[in-house]
Parts: structure tokens; sequence; C-alpha cells
């Protein structure tokens, strides 16, 4: 804690009681809430609704964290940065899935470790700031009968005044001792409160402040998805290239190369007539190749949006492949690349060992800020997801973006295939 | 024959050349050669050419410009013939184009320049208001399943003769083709018409429609 001057230095005793004072029925509130939203949250557990019940009762804590930190800031200074996730995941799932963390559950500890704190907090200001003034000004709330007490002694007489231990403070000789009693209790008073303050402070950052990994968790948060938007852009870039550079040449020569047999004098040997022949093919070939390269890297098609790039795939399905849609927000690159290979490989497993015969895709944005694409075949089912698999490598892909995967495909079929994606990876 | 006039609308310019001197070959002339899709609009309303050569990447974003400047251009000029010259086969670019009427409407990958004989075959149909699709191109929709629209009641046998109507072949191109009969051909055709509901209100009328139907986008 910096030093202070010695002017605001009384300010500062001021607002940390203030604080105490202040923070004291929120932490009831809190405590309130804490017991009868655990509660039901309990009761709840048991049920569908738990996991939602549960996330909204540990969201709520984390709104009383926010209070109890927000009081901090404002009446003492100190400034304790939030804790967990930087940046709230799409999706009512995520929202069930980003409470049940560390940071929800400190503050709900906060909430009931507070109260007790309070309590202490609002005793120490009571004891020292309160009765110091009481005991203080006893010298002159005695002879104006103020606050009096009345007690009998041991013969039975009425004695009025203070009594510590059969000690009567009845004269004002006396109540001067009173009054030094109360001196001592004011000279205390901003050290205890602000040993109160410290402690509760300590308490607030190690339960709603950050964790030490919280800060590099954010870090990596960014960088990959820095990594997975340069990966995708690189991509694009690539495939711009080969359009621009080694697609043209080869189409060029492609053309040279009809010119050349155009141009052939008609004494031109049988052999060397073949030749020309098979330099065209194998330029053509090329440039087939080089087309399926394209594809796999980045398919042109994306560059006019997701819808179109999913029409394309359906139309190319070895599989009679339906496909609806519901797209209004565009997702960044990455996500739509992900989205087009995903599908890509999902119908090629349709068709490969699922043996359906019909596929329906659907990519639709719930409107909570995610693209839920699904591909669904009515082949023989019994997909896994096992370790080195395409559905795992699909997962795989889906998490870099903090997307999901999910498979159901009982045996007999049908399969259905889940994919839940953010509409932007950070 | 008279040679065609064509406007060529590509961004790379060695492919421009190149097309311009192989059409030349063939006693073609290419009265304009542009890089973007205003130069091609203006080109074809100075030249008023039979047929444009439209590449579908050009600037300024390289995705898609070219066709939609060949959607525009057969708004603006409905007797021009438009081949698209692509390094790609993409359906939804044909569908788009096809959704009007695919009457003078082609759609090439630029390597079946390999073939001249075939390549300024197509270039001719397109400039006659015939249709020519690339192999590749019917290849995909082919592929492609549509909901109940008759195509799935459709034996191989027929399914390769709309395939190949798609293209824009004649009848006598397809019997050449399937090692058939002209009469064969028809006969299948006449199947395909059946089963896909077409009422005989004038053949060509119906042979667009049966291509139309196979070409809509899923």
């Amino acid at each position: 804690m910096t030093q202070v001057p010695r002017g605001p230095a009384v300010r500062r005793a001021g607002t940390e009681a203030l604080y105490l004072l202040v923070s004291a029925p929120v932490a009831l509130a809190g405590l309130c809430y804490a017991v009868f939203s655990g509660a039901l949250g309990i009761v709840l557990s048991v049920t569908r609704l738990g996991g939602a019940a549960t996330a909204a009762v540990l969201r709520g804590a984390c709104r009383f964290g926010e209070l109890h930190r927000r009081l901090a800031a404002v009446l003492l200074d100190e400034r304790v940065p939030a804790p967990g996730l930087p940046r709230t995941r799409a999706g009512l799932r995520a929202w069930v899935q980003d409470a049940h963390d560390t940071s929800g559950y400190r503050a709900f500890l906060h909430l009931l470790v507070r109260f007790p704190l309070a309590v202490l907090g609002v005793a120490v200001v009571l004891v020292t700031w309160v009765y110091g003034f009481l005991l203080l000004t006893y010298p002159i709330q005695l002879p104006l009968h103020l606050n009096e007490i009345t007690t009998r002694d041991q013969s039975g007489g009425i004695r009025k005044g203070l009594v510590v231990g059969g000690f009567y403070f009845d004269t004002w000789q006396r109540s001067l001792l009173v009054a030094l009693a109360g001196v001592v209790l004011l000279a205390a008073a901003p050290r205890a409160v602000r040993l109160a303050v410290r402690l509760d402070v300590a308490v607030l950052r190690s339960l709603l402040g950050p964790r030490p990994d919280d800060a590099r968790i954010r870090d990596l948060e960014r960088s990959r998805s820095y990594a997975v938007e340069d990966a995708a852009a690189t991509l694009r870039r690539i495939e711009r290239d080969l359009h621009d550079g080694a697609q043209v040449r080869l189409v060029s020569l492609t053309m040279t190369l009809t010119a050349l047999q155009e141009a052939l004098p008609d004494d031109t040997p049988e052999h060397a007539r073949e030749l020309v022949a098979a330099a065209r093919t194998g330029a053509r070939e090329a440039i087939a190749e080089l087309r399926e390269l394209v594809r796999g890297i980045h398919p042109p098609v994306l560059d006019q949006g997701l819808d179109a790039a999913l029409a394309t795939l359906a139309a190319r399905s070895p599989v009679p492949t339906e496909l609806e849609m519901d797209l209004r927000v565009r997702p960044s690159a990455a996500i739509e690349s992900i989205a087009y290979f995903c599908t890509a490989e999902l119908l090629t497993n349709a068709g490969r060992h699922a043996a359906a015969r019909r596929v329906a895709v659907s990519a639709v944005q719930p409107g909570d800020g995610t693209l839920r694409l699904s591909v669904t075949d009515d082949g023989k089912g019994g997909a896994r997801t096992r370790a080195g698999g395409g559905l795992a490598g699909l997962a795989e892909r889906v998490r870099t973006v903090d997307g999901e995967l999910s498979v159901l495909s009982p045996q007999g079929g049908p399969t259905t295939v889940t994919v839940t994606l953010p509409l932007t990876t950070s | 024959m008279t040679g065609l006039r064509v406007v060529i609308a590509e961004d790379a310019v060695i492919l421009r050349d190149g097309l311009a001197h192989l059409l030349g070959l063939r006693g073609h002339s290419v009265v304009a050669a542009v890089g973007d899709a205003p130069a091609l609009h203006a080109a074809v309303a100075e030249h008023g050419p039979d047929v444009a050569v439209v590449d579908i990447r050009m600037p300024p974003t390289h995705t898609d410009e070219g066709l939609h400047a060949a959607i525009e251009l057969r708004r603006v000029h409905p007797g021009l013939g438009i081949l698209l010259f692509s390094q790609y086969v993409e359906t939804r670019y044909a569908a788009e184009l096809l959704a009007g009427s695919p009457a003078g409407v082609g759609y090439l990958l630029k390597e079946r320049v390999s073939d001249l004989d075939d390549f300024v075959d197509a270039l001719n149909r397109v400039a006659a208001g015939g249709t020519a699709l690339d192999p590749e191109v019917v290849a995909h929709l082919l592929g492609a399943a549509r909901r109940d629209d008759g195509l799935t009641s459709l034996t191989p046998r027929e399914r390769e003769v709309l395939g190949l109507m798609a293209e824009g072949r004649t009848n006598a191109a397809i019997a050449a083709s399937l090692v058939v009969t002209e009469r064969a051909v028809e006969k299948h055709i006449a199947n395909i018409f059946t089963k896909l509901g077409l009422t005989p209100t004038g053949s060509d009328h119906r042979r667009v429609l049966a291509v139309l139907r196979y070409l809509r986008a899923p």
C-alpha cells in the first residue's frame, strides 16, 4: 500500500469506514442470494435444467463479484481486474459451459466468505469510530443526562453513569478518564479499519481477481485466433498466386502448344505430331491436377460466400444431397474454410463409409453468434470418433476455433454429425 | 463460313494474346481484348460482336466479376453469345448464368483450348444461340441431386443423353458420341421429356426446359 500524505489520510480513513458500511448490505444480499439460489440450483441439478440453472447461479455470483470489485475501485481505489475468460463465447451451450469454470465457483465462494468479513468490518467501525465518539463526549453527556445509564449498586442505591467492574464513572473527574479512553479508541480507529479493509481486499483479490494463468490464457487465445485467421489468409493468397501465376502459365503453354500443332507443316513426321499431342495432353492434365490441388487449399468459390461454396459441394457430392441454408451473417474466413472442409469430408464419408443413399446438409445461424452445421445421412450408422480417424481429425480442426463436433450414429443409422462453430475466431 | 467477331475479357494479357492468336488461325477476328468488366461493357457496346469470351475472375476482387458482367450483358444485349472461360468448375456459376435461358451461353474450362476444333466449335454454337457446357461442368451437375423433380427416375443412359444435351450437342452429335443411331437418341429424348413431365409444345423449347431442369441449382 502506498504512503499517503497526512491530509488525505483523514479522508482515506473516512472512505475506508464508508466502504465497510456500504459493502455490508451488499454482502448480506450476496449471502441471501448464495443460499437461496444455491439451494434452488441443487434442487434443479437433478433435472435437465440443472446445467443451465447452476450456470445462472454462478453467473449471478460473478455479477455480485463485479459489484464488489467496483465498490473497492470507487471507494478504496483498489482496482482488481476481472478474472476468467476475456471473451464470452457464442451459443447457449457455451454460456452454460463457460459459467462452470473456476472464476464462477470462486465468486460463489466469495459470497459465502464475504458475509462474516462484512460483520467484522461493521463491528470494527462501530467499536472504534462510534464508541470512540460516544466515550469522548461522555463528559458532556453526563451533566446533560444524555444516554444516561441507571444501575443499582451493591448497597441498593441508584447510581447514574457508566460502570466497569464496580467502578462508577459518575463524577466529572472520572468522566475525563472515559473521554481519554474515547481518544485512544478514535486514535486506533483508522488503523483498525484499515486492517479490516486490508483483510477484505486480500480476500477480494484472491477470490475475485485474476489468477496467474488467466493472463497467459488470454494471451494464448489471442495468438491462436491470429494464427488461425492468418493461416486462412495465407492459404487464400497461395490460391490467388497459383491462379494468377502457375495456372496462367500452364494455360498459356497449352495455347502455345495448340498453336504449334496448327503451325506444323503437312510433311511433319507422325512422330513429331505425336510428341506435340502428348505435350498438349500433359499440359492439360497438369492444369486439371493443379485445379484439384487448389480446391484442397482454398476453393475459389468460398470467396463468394459459404452458401455458394456449400451449394457447389452439394452439387458435386456423389450421394444425392439436400441442402438447407439460412446464413444471415458472414462468418470470418477461417470459420468459412473450416465449415467448408468439414462438409466436404462428411459428404465423402457418407458416400464412402456409410453407403448412404441420401444426405441432408443444413447450415443455419440460430442467432446466438454460432454457425450450426449438420450433415445427416441414411447410411448404416455406427460411426465413431476414433483416435487418428477422420472424424477425430475434424473434431481437432473444429476445436482450434473453440467449436464442437458431435456424432450421433446408432448401428443401422441414420448418422448425424453436428458441428457448432463461432462466427468469428476471437 | 464468315469469321466470328469476338470480344475477349480476360485480365491475363498473355492469355488474351494467346486466345486471339488461336482464334485468328481459324479465321475469327478478335475486335477487342479487355481486362475488366467495365471495359467489357464498353467494348460490346462499341463493336457489337457475335460472341464474348469472358473470364470469371477479373479485377478488382478477382472473384466473380465476369459472371456478373455476363448476366448484365445478357440483359442488355439478348442476342449476344457469351462463353464463360474459367479455370474452375463451380456449378453455381453455371446455374446463375443459365437461370434465365441457356440459349447462347457456354461455360468452358480454359484448358479446352488444347483442342482447337472443339473449342471453336463450342464458340460457334454459342454465337449461333446454342449452348456449350464443359463436360466437367456437366459431370459435376450429374452428381447433383435434386428433390423429386423426375430426374431420379431417369435411366443411366437417359442421364447420359441429357448430359450431352446440356453440353449443347445436337442429336446427331449425341448419337455419334454414344455410338448409337440418331433414332435411338430421339427415343431416349422422348422418354426424358415424358419422365420430366414436359408436354410437347415444340421440341426445341422442351429441350431447353429439360436442360434447365437438369442444371437447376440444388
